[in-house]
């Protein structure tokens, strides 16, 4: 299959306050994505997994060209062109129109863009002319992903898209990436959970604690974990950091389950 | 071109906003009604300010604009930035393949026309007022400095707010910036003037005395409304404050510039 992107020790860390001194602007590395190796391939689906704070968001923020990580080419505008981002549950409000919004994403791409049909690919034809402040929380996923796709990407990343969606709009959007994977699309989907994405990817990519744990197909994954069909997460997360899962508590911080390296001044 | 669309499209987004219903009115009653009572030929000024043609009263009221223009760029880019990120569509605007500096220049004209466009038919208005009441209407030249400098000021502003916009991580934050930056240059520029004056051993018990005028110029360099009088004074012959229209000049470049840049530079570094 051919590679639409390829990420090489990708890292990047966060810069967060440090409270170990009185400066109010001093600043020390904090959580992050570290050394990841990842190949983007053309019209396949990528599941990212891992808990709260794995770094998914971060990764996903350093594909879309957000950060100038380690590992990457600077170059960064020239690799937004072709990806289209779709950022987790974001509140459009205000007294402008849906398609006020898109055009306003429209013209930050050098070209031009059939809005109409990209409104009814998501199914917002009835909602074009509706202020954003009217929308229901499903109908701004629905503009998020309109956005997403505004320059027909080459590479779509979706940070937890199926969130706030009812159950007949998740199914109509995995029918929709599908779609758009099979015309060759390239697709990076984000998820806390196995079973949200188990039934429509291609592969998985699990992640904790910035670190890439493991990468491929879920069955391969699971038999390399010795786990057995209907695991998820937990079960995987526990299988590498060797918790029985029985034991799993909000006591246990991420390092508690973080088998690898420690990285300076991270904290939780 | 399609960077002047995204400008325009900003443009007309902030100029449908609900906040436009409160700005308009206001704006009107500063210019509009200033313009009418200082055209009245009965008028008895504080001061003994004396008002004898068109272009005098154009200089008179840019107090009111001062007042009023100002806090309009304020309202309408203290969220120019920081309701983006906080409702998440930063990340979607930053994503774009488009490069940050222009995307920053887009947003500043953007928002920069927003005030300036009402300002600008309001002016227009005004001088229908002072011809009407007056009889007398401002020259080319004095009518091109009266909305260059105008354009110049509400350009000042909306670079400053919106700087504060980008470093603000909530709302609040960042309206107190703009206001804070409004009240120090619009209420207590004076103020601090005085003090400046006080520490040189200039008496402040005469305001209009040669020492004092001078220190005032002086520190007018350093205020945005102090370079706009600086520079409407330009036309005016019986005005001398001994500040060089090239000082003023090099004023007026430097608050254009250095807030512009340093806007660009924030975006450009900007993570959601």
């Amino acid at each position: 299959m051919e590679t639409c992107l390829t990420l090489t020790s990708v890292s990047w860390r966060h810069k967060i306050r440090d409270f170990s001194t009185w400066k109010p602007w001093a600043k020390k590395d904090g959580p992050g994505i570290h050394s990841i190796d990842l190949k983007i391939q053309k019209g396949s689906i990528l599941g990212l997994i891992g808990p709260n704070g794995a770094g998914k968001t971060t990764l996903m923020r350093a594909i879309c060209g957000l950060y100038d990580c380690e590992g990457f080419d600077k170059s960064c505008a020239s690799r937004r062109i072709g990806i289209g981002y779709m950022p987790e549950q974001i509140r459009w409000e205000g007294r402008m129109s849906v398609r006020s919004a898109l055009q306003t994403i429209s013209l930050m791409r050098d070209k031009d863009i059939d809005l109409d049909s990209i409104i009814q690919t998501v199914g917002l034809s009835s909602k074009s002319e509706h202020y954003l402040d009217d929308l229901s929380q499903g109908m701004r996923q629905r503009l998020s992903l309109a956005c997403a796709l505004v320059g027909e990407p080459r590479i779509l990343v979706m940070d937890e898209p199926l969130n706030g969606l009812d159950p007949l709009a998740q199914r109509a959007f995995c029918n929709l990436l599908k779609d758009l994977a099979s015309k060759g699309v390239a697709i990076v989907i984000s998820s806390h959970q196995v079973s949200d994405l188990e039934s429509f990817v291609d592969r998985i990519a699990l992640l904790h604690h910035g670190q890439l744990l493991a990468e491929g197909t879920l069955p391969s994954i699971r038999q390399n974990l010795g786990l057995k069909d209907g695991d998820g997460i937990v079960e995987m997360i526990c299988s590498v950091t060797g918790i029985d899962p029985e034991d799993v508590s909000l006591e246990l911080s991420n390092d508690d389950l973080l088998p690898f390296k420690q990285h300076v001044g991270e904290e939780e | 071109m399609s960077d002047f669309n995204l400008s325009l499209h900003i443009m007309k987004e902030r100029l449908s906003a609900g906040r436009m219903l409160v700005i308009w009115p206001l704006l009107a009653m500063f210019i509009l009604f200033s313009s009418w009572g200082l055209s009245d030929p009965k008028a008895n000024l504080p001061g003994g300010l004396i008002i004898d043609s068109a272009y005098d009263v154009m200089y008179a009221s840019t107090a009111f604009i001062v007042f009023s223009a100002t806090m309009g760029a304020v309202l309408i880019s203290f969220d120019g930035i920081s309701r983006d990120r906080l409702s998440g569509v930063l990340e979607v605007k930053l994503s774009q393949p488009i490069k940050r500096s222009v995307y920053a220049r887009a947003l500043l004209i953007g928002h920069w026309l927003a005030i300036f466009i009402p300002v600008l038919i309001l002016n227009l208005l005004s001088l229908v007022i002072i011809w009407y009441r007056m009889d007398d209407l401002p020259s080319l030249e004095e009518l091109f400095i009266h909305t260059i400098a105008t354009g110049l000021l509400l350009l000042w502003y909306t670079s400053i707010q919106l700087l504060a916009s980008s470093w603000a991580k909530d709302m609040g934050s960042s309206i107190a910036v703009g206001l804070g930056v409004w009240m120090l240059f619009t209420l207590l520029w004076l103020v601090l003037t005085t003090v400046v004056a006080g520490l040189s051993g200039v008496g402040v018990e005469n305001l209009n005395s040669s020492e004092y005028l001078q220190i005032q110029a002086t520190m007018d360099l350093f205020s945005p409304n102090g370079v706009y009088h600086l520079l409407l004074e330009m036309p005016l012959t019986d005005v001398d404050r001994g500040i060089s229209p090239l000082a003023t000049s090099m004023a007026a470049i430097l608050w254009s510039t250095l807030p512009l840049y340093l806007f660009i530079r924030r975006i450009e570094r900007m993570h959601p």
